[in-house]
């Protein structure tokens, strides 16, 4: 299985011709070492080192896609996580058993993109009541239980894509925040600033991966695998706007239904955060999902950040010229 | 109880702080002192950029050891983007390296007889603003995150930039005791006592950005024993640069402030990763 992702993050990117005079004359010199196995060790390196520095043709905007999750029917049944490991070919992580519920996954990682969360809310003293989601109900609403399949939330301003040095992390013409693999350098810019803990480096190759919303899959006009295993279409996909309409309209439903704290989490931009292209319909406050409750980009502080930084600096050079000038005679 | 995931970045990141810092720090002491003094500072200064030139080189070196995929260092500089400081960083560093290392081999073949003065100064100024852009772009980028504690330090740019002039000025000051220089030495060591002072205000403003995690993370005696610690590694150099000027003052000054550096960094790297902040690992 780890022979399987080195492969993986080895290969090449060449299915988009180079764009530009300087990338055509650039695959041209390294085109030959492209394929099969390296010819020596002066092909290899001219390779590796310009093979990032080609440029593909910039595919067409399309109609921007995501995720909306509805929790209220997620029965915990893990399709969407072994849809997803088997249409991305991620290996298993092993089994180990957490005692947290059924969820022996424990978090989204480099080789498991999607995450399924089992929260179980029950009071200590035993209750005859069930709560249900039909008709409005005076049952203790600690006796439930939560399931949520979590993973990457494609954020419109998405800090992992903005803190990326390389370029590897782009936002494709689906609107959705993608790793090129084969560009990433495993520097981690991307792990520390996402506030959702989506991101992971790979302790085989170093690089960091994540969901990719199936883009092979949407290229070739097909649903992500995950949305296609759901059985009780807990995940829905397609396009942004319409989801949010379908996820606004079941809200509603459930208002009208006796569950009057459902409401949507990341559909809208708030102050401090832009919205997500992969949002949830939730039932209780976002901490008790693990989500941030108040999600903040923290390169709203960036240009505060450099300022103070660069007067810290320009302070101490005047201080340094003062004194020179000063005491020199 | 924090979402995130910890990026891997260890002693080696505090490592590199304190490198950059004093690398940096050096060159721009070192530059802004000759430019201004020719007469007092042109003989220590061309010892100091060859001694930045290799603090800079074994930073450099850490920068891309700690990188998951070493061999694809270069691919930072595939892209410029101003809005990831990391990038920012890298393409300072990367220009920076340039005029450092032409200055550092003028100033050497100086030595040997082969002087070629105009040019050494044009490094010397050229390197000015990336040398600057290189050590005020790692506290943003250590600052601008979703990380526990870290993403409250809103005076950690502003901290470790001044702190990068006054380890300078104190590696100088340090060169030119050395060399005998005494007019220079006296310069700097009141430089040095200024600077140190000043460094108290952005550490203090830091400090207090950090408090509530601090206070998360350890308990009220730890805390104290840690400020004691940062205090007696501001008020030793002090105390000594007031008492005397000399070698083994001044190199007994300049450790003690050398190793309250590394500690703030270290501490400051460890935020994140120190249960019970950190709920998962990143790697």
């Amino acid at each position: 299985m780890a022979s399987r992702e080195q492969e993986l993050s080895a290969l090449p990117q060449t299915s988009d011709p180079p764009r530009g005079p300087l990338s055509r004359l650039l695959a041209g010199v390294i085109s030959p070492f492209l394929r099969g196995e390296p010819r020596g060790l002066v092909p290899e390196v001219l390779g590796r080192v310009i093979y990032p520095f080609l440029r593909g043709e910039a595919p067409k905007p399309q109609t921007p896609t995501g995720f909306y999750t509805d929790t209220t029917v997620c029965i915990g049944c893990k399709a969407c996580e072994v849809a997803c490991k088997q249409w991305n070919q991620l290996p298993s992580d092993g089994f180990e058993w957490t005692g947290n519920s059924y969820d022996n996954t424990t978090e989204l990682s480099a080789t498991t993109w999607r995450h399924v969360k089992f929260i179980e809310q029950f009071s200590l003293e035993p209750s005859t009541n069930i709560p249900s989601l039909d008709g409005a109900s005076d049952e203790s609403p600690l006796n439930r239980w939560l399931m949520m399949s979590d993973h990457c939330k494609h954020c419109l301003a998405a800090p992992c894509h903005q803190a990326c040095p390389t370029g590897a992390i782009i936002q494709n013409e689906f609107e959705n925040v993608y790793i090129q693999a084969d560009i990433c350098n495993g520097c981690s810019c991307c792990i520390a600033a996402c506030p959702f803990g989506v991101i992971t480096r790979s302790e085989m190759g170093g690089h960091s991966h994540k969901c990719t919303l199936c883009y092979d899959r949407q290229r070739d006009g097909l649903e992500p695998a995950c949305a296609k295993a759901c059985p009780t279409q807990s995940i829905h996909f397609g396009p942004v706007d319409e989801l949010r309409e379908q996820a606004r309209k079941r809200v509603e439903q459930l208002h009208e239904r006796g569950v009057p704290q459902a409401y949507l989490y990341g559909d809208v931009p708030s102050e401090t955060y832009s919205e997500m292209h992969s949002f949830y319909l939730l039932v209780d406050r976002p901490s008790v999902y693990g989500l941030p409750d108040a999600p903040f980009n923290p390169w709203l502080h960036m240009m505060g950040d450099y300022v103070r930084s660069v007067a810290g600096g320009l302070a101490g050079i005047a201080v340094l010229l003062v004194v020179v000038f000063l005491l020199k005679r | 109880m924090p979402v995130t995931k910890v990026p891997g970045w260890h002693g080696i990141i505090a490592w590199d702080a304190l490198l950059n810092g004093m690398a940096t720090g050096l060159f721009l002491a070192a530059a802004v002192s000759e430019l201004a003094a020719p007469g007092i500072f042109m003989r220590v200064a061309k010892v100091a950029y060859p001694v930045a030139f290799v603090l800079l080189i074994f930073d450099l070196g850490l920068l891309v050891l700690d990188l998951g995929d070493p061999l694809r260092f270069h691919h930072m500089l595939r892209v410029f983007k101003p809005s990831s400081p990391m990038s920012l960083g890298t393409w300072c560093l990367t220009i920076f390296s340039l005029p450092l290392t032409a200055a550092a081999a003028l100033s050497l073949l100086a030595e040997v007889g082969w002087d070629f003065e105009w040019a050494r100064i044009l490094a010397v100024i050229v390197g000015l603003l990336p040398g600057f852009g290189s050590a005020a772009y790692k506290g943003v980028l250590l600052s601008t995150n979703a990380q526990p504690g870290w993403k409250d330090a809103r005076w950690l740019g502003g901290y470790l930039t001044n702190s990068a002039l006054v380890m300078g000025c104190g590696e100088l000051l340090v060169l030119s005791a050395v060399m005998g220089q005494t007019q220079a030495t006296a310069i700097l060591r009141t430089a040095f006592i200024v600077l140190l002072v000043l460094n108290v205000i952005p550490l203090v403003l830091l400090f207090a950005n950090l408090r509530p995690a601090h206070a998360l993370l350890y308990t009220r005696d730890q805390q104290w024993r840690f400020g004691v610690l940062i205090a007696a590694g501001m008020l030793i150099p002090v105390g000594l640069m007031l008492l005397k000027g000399d070698l083994l003052f001044v190199l007994v000054a300049v450790i003690v402030l050398l190793a309250e550096s590394w500690l703030i960094r270290f501490v400051y790297v460890k935020i994140p990763h120190t249960s019970p902040l950190e709920v998962r690992s990143g790697e």
